[in-house]
């Protein structure tokens, strides 16, 4: 839940910067942004929609900011291009002890990071010491979230309702990094291709001062330059200069191990406004921008513009909060499920490609159950169940957020119009309630102040534990109490070191939820990019693990 | 100028100054009534005033359809059917009738403006009155409170109390009252004080009239005729206000509830394919308002004696 409050945090603040970014919009853009007309190299401006929290991918959860990390600095293992499935990087290849508490990993040799000094097994270890020993603000979850998501706590965990940690200790043995774990894992793996584990420069990390970082949790102060100004990685890509509110200006690294970038530059342009940004595309400013509103898909394909839509990789969701009445009754929650008209809504405002949402994970995941009960489409089944039910005239605190677009809910208020009008016509009375996304909205809701809500989900990495364990593996309040054996088979399907058992524990897990029915699960949508003609090779990825290294411009 | 208005205006100016304030108060508004018949402007206003109004008072009778029932089946992403025989001004993005929702916008735009005009002019007139009939320190008083209300921009604190009060109709009907209040205080004080020193009341004075007796039934009466033409400009504001309010998120929570204002943010995003959308609630506001303008100046026009001919 958390990463959607950062992400949040991200469109807020940056929508005050508007006026600024949009004067800027008009001059630099086109001097840099031409095609370059050389057969490789060129530059090419991609359209944010902000700045980046840091470059230091240890303290981000963002989008925007993990965008630029990802071309900066890379991770021991990946994700295949286009897929979830886990694929070697700076890791050779890996192997675990037979109790999954121990993994080697051996490394690529000759990568040097961009300030010339070698990556090997000592940075390796480094970096994750330097993660694990995170002190004060470093530990607060809008800091360290993956942290947090993936190894649970620290060496010295200051908040007690921080876990145990996961992480134990990392050896570096004949050039192979061992890291030895406090229990077994069966995300461990997964988690690793998140890009907030990237490996920097331990030589970097110290000079610029990485650690030092002031502030508070909601407001954390990153002094040192490391993130800033100075980000070391092993990446294909260095940093050559960072205007904030401007431009950030990354160039090819010449000594990068791998195949070398076919770019010669990558401008990231923020743009916060997102009809701007559709502007600056089509006056040939930037030659690409992420998350294209669906009302805009059309005209930009008419307009000879190339359209590319991720794998649908999230989930939209109408929760409720079982604590609250009349939630408590399940024949007031089936009665919902029916009432919502999922398919006229996923049709009328969600690109093409959208699906309707059976339950709370995408289907391309492992552990996705066929046999979930559905809830179809019938006003008359709603009625009986609220006649059943014996609440007599049910009301509903119906909550939507406002000055928010996600991936998953483009525009929160016209769901909120059309499942409300579902839920009226089915004899519901509906208490609109509404909050700005950020903080009033998420607070609301994770204090199980919401009766109903509309929310969703993008997943981070390939694995059901980070959709259906995220919500449902721990008691939160925002949900209320679920059936008991939810929380335990979750927690022993992420245990679970075989894929194939996990497999149908998830699957088993799923079925169980749909039954309880927590929420309503509505939508798996396929968010969309947009390049400008003669952009080749961009590899759009469920989760977002997207390389501008392997994109080349012809004219 | 024609012979006879001229002496009509001579009469009158002559009536006012013999006969008692009542009779001169009622020969002024009969007076400005007949200016206002034959000022083209004035009519145009009060043309559209009434249209606004009546469309207000019998939206339901005029809307084809109810202004909150949704029917995605004809919405697509970046397409919504635009003007047809069915829906004279097409659908919105919620597949509902759009000229409904400008009817029924009319009603909620009246509403807010009226309720929070006479909350807004009641207090101000009360306020006033005292600042007016008491003087002193009790009007210094008021009006250094007037003061501090001014030298806050009207909408800006329209827009902190809404948002202080929460998300309601009833928060931006306080809100907007609240921006009047100052106006009409000072307004009507201005104007009692002018009266105060008038011959009249210096008359009624003399013959041993009591104080509240003069300044309740000669000096207010004869004040009022700034207030009234105050209230018709205060209107148009109130209505932009509350456009402008909902426009920024601040009206009722419920979507669905067809007010100008968010019916214009709401096409927003949608500019640049269904740019109609944004037109019908723009023109709506634009031509409400210039109706209470064009009246109001025009009655200002009137009511001026200066601009007497």
């Amino acid at each position: 839940m958390r990463n959607l409050r950062r992400r949040g945090v991200i469109a807020l603040g940056l929508a005050g910067l508007l006026a600024g970014t949009a004067a800027c919009g008009g001059g630099d853009g086109g001097n840099d942004g031409g095609s370059g007309g050389d057969e490789a190299g060129g530059t090419m401006v991609f359209g944010t929609s902000s700045d980046p929290v840091s470059m230091d991918g240890a303290y981000v959860s963002d989008g925007e900011s993990l965008r630029v990390v990802r071309q900066l600095f890379e991770t021991l293992v990946t994700t295949e291009p286009g897929g979830t499935e886990i694929v070697p990087l700076l890791a050779k290849e890996w192997e675990s002890s037979e109790d999954g508490t121990s993994w080697t990993f051996t490394l690529q040799e000759g990568v040097k990071f961009h300030d010339g000094t070698d990556f090997n097994a000592e940075a390796v270890c480094a970096n994750f010491d330097r993660w694990y020993n995170f002190k004060g603000v470093q530990q607060s979850a809008s800091v360290s979230y993956y942290w947090q998501t993936v190894f649970s706590g620290y060496a010295k965990n200051e908040d007690p309702a921080l876990g145990t940690s996961l992480y134990k200790d990392c050896q570096a043995q004949d050039g192979k990094a061992v890291i030895n774990l406090t229990s077994a894992s069966a995300s461990f793996l997964s988690g690793l291709a998140l890009a907030s584990f990237s490996i920097a420069s331990p030589e970097a990390l110290t000079k610029y001062e990485a650690d030092k970082v002031t502030g508070t949790g909601e407001e954390p102060r990153f002094e040192g330059t490391f993130g800033t100004q100075n980000p070391v990685g092993t990446g294909p890509f260095k940093l050559e200069t960072y205007e904030p509110n401007n431009r950030l200006v990354l160039a090819r690294f010449d000594d990068y191990w791998g195949d070398k970038s076919k770019l010669d530059k990558v401008i990231f342009k923020p743009i916060a406004d997102g009809p701007a940004r559709r502007q600056a595309l089509e006056a040939g400013e930037i030659q690409g921008y992420d998350l294209v509103d669906p009302a805009d898909l059309g005209a930009l394909e008419g307009a000879g513009f190339q359209i590319v839509e991720r794998p649908a990789f999230n989930v939209g969701y109408v929760g409720f909060n079982t604590a609250k009445k009349p939630f408590d009754n399940i024949k007031i929650r089936q009665a919902v499920a029916h009432a919502l008209n999922r398919q006229a809504l996923v049709t009328a405002k969600y690109p093409p490609g959208a699906e309707v949402a059976k339950q709370f994970m995408p289907p391309s995941l492992f552990g996705y159950a066929s046999d979930v009960p559905e809830y179809e489409y019938s006003v008359e089944k709603a009625k009986a169940l609220i006649a059943e039910s014996g609440v007599a005239n049910p009301t509903i605190e119906f909550w939507y957020p406002t000055g928010v677009s996600r991936p998953y809910m483009p525009d929160p208020v016209a769901n909120f119009q059309a499942f409300s009008a579902d839920l009226t016509a089915a004899g519901f009375t509906v208490v609109p309630k509404s909050a700005p996304w950020n903080p009033d909205y998420l607070n609301a809701v994770d204090t199980g102040g919401t009766g109903m809500r509309l929310l969703g989900w993008t997943g981070d990495f390939g694995d059901p534990d980070n959709f259906v364990g995220t919500f449902f593996r721990t008691k939160q309040t925002a949900w209320g109490p679920l059936e008991e054996s939810i929380y335990t088979d979750l927690e022993a399907a992420r245990q679970e070191p075989d894929e194939a058992k996990r497999t149908s524990l998830y699957e088993a897990a799923n079925k169980k939820i749909m039954e309880f029915l927590p929420g309503v699960p509505y939508v798996h949508t396929k968010p969309a990019l947009a390049f400008a003609k003669g952009v080749e090779g961009y590899v759009p990825s469920p989760v977002s693990i997207e390389d501008f290294s392997k994109v080349s411009l012809s004219s | 100028m024609s012979l006879s208005q001229g002496v009509e205006a001579v009469e009158s100016a002559d009536s006012s100054a013999a006969g008692p304030p009542e009779e001169a108060a009622g020969g002024l508004w009969r007076d400005a009534f007949r200016r206002l018949r034959h000022n083209p402007t004035a009519i145009l206003g009060a043309a559209l005033v009434t249209i606004f109004v009546l469309v207000a008072i019998f939206a339901p009778l005029l809307a084809p359809y109810d202004p909150k029932v949704a029917d995605l089946s004809q919405i697509r992403p970046g397409d919504f059917p635009g003007p047809s025989r069915e829906h004279l001004l097409g659908l919105d993005s919620q597949g509902r009738d759009e000229l409904s929702r400008i009817i029924y916008g009319a009603r909620y735009s009246l509403l807010i403006g009226v309720v929070s005009l006479a909350v807004g002019a009641t207090l101000g007139v009360i306020l006033g009155l005292i600042a007016g009939a008491f003087g002193g320190w009790v009007d210094s008083l008021v009006m250094r409170l007037v003061d501090i209300m001014l030298s806050i921009p009207g909408l800006l604190l329209a827009i902190g109390i809404a948002a202080l009060l929460g998300r309601s109709l009833k928060s931006v009907m306080i809100a907007i009252a609240v921006v009047n209040v100052p106006v009409f205080a000072r307004l009507l004080r201005g104007s009692m004080l002018a009266q105060r020193r008038s011959d009249y009341a210096l008359a009624a004075r003399s013959l041993g009239v009591t104080r509240s007796r003069i300044v309740l039934q000669h000096v207010f009466p004869n004040s009022l005729g700034p207030v009234i033409v105050q209230a018709t400009l205060a209107l148009a504001t109130a209505i932009i206000d509350a456009a402008g309010l909902a426009f920024l998120g601040l009206g009722s929570p419920d979507p669905s509830i067809p007010e100008w204002g968010r019916m214009l943010a709401e096409t927003n995003s949608l500019l640049a394919t269904e740019p109609l959308l944004a037109l019908w609630p723009g023109l709506a506001i634009v031509l409400s308002v210039l109706g209470f303008y064009l009246l109001g100046e025009a009655l200002r026009e009137a009511l001026d004696p200066k601009l007497r001919r």
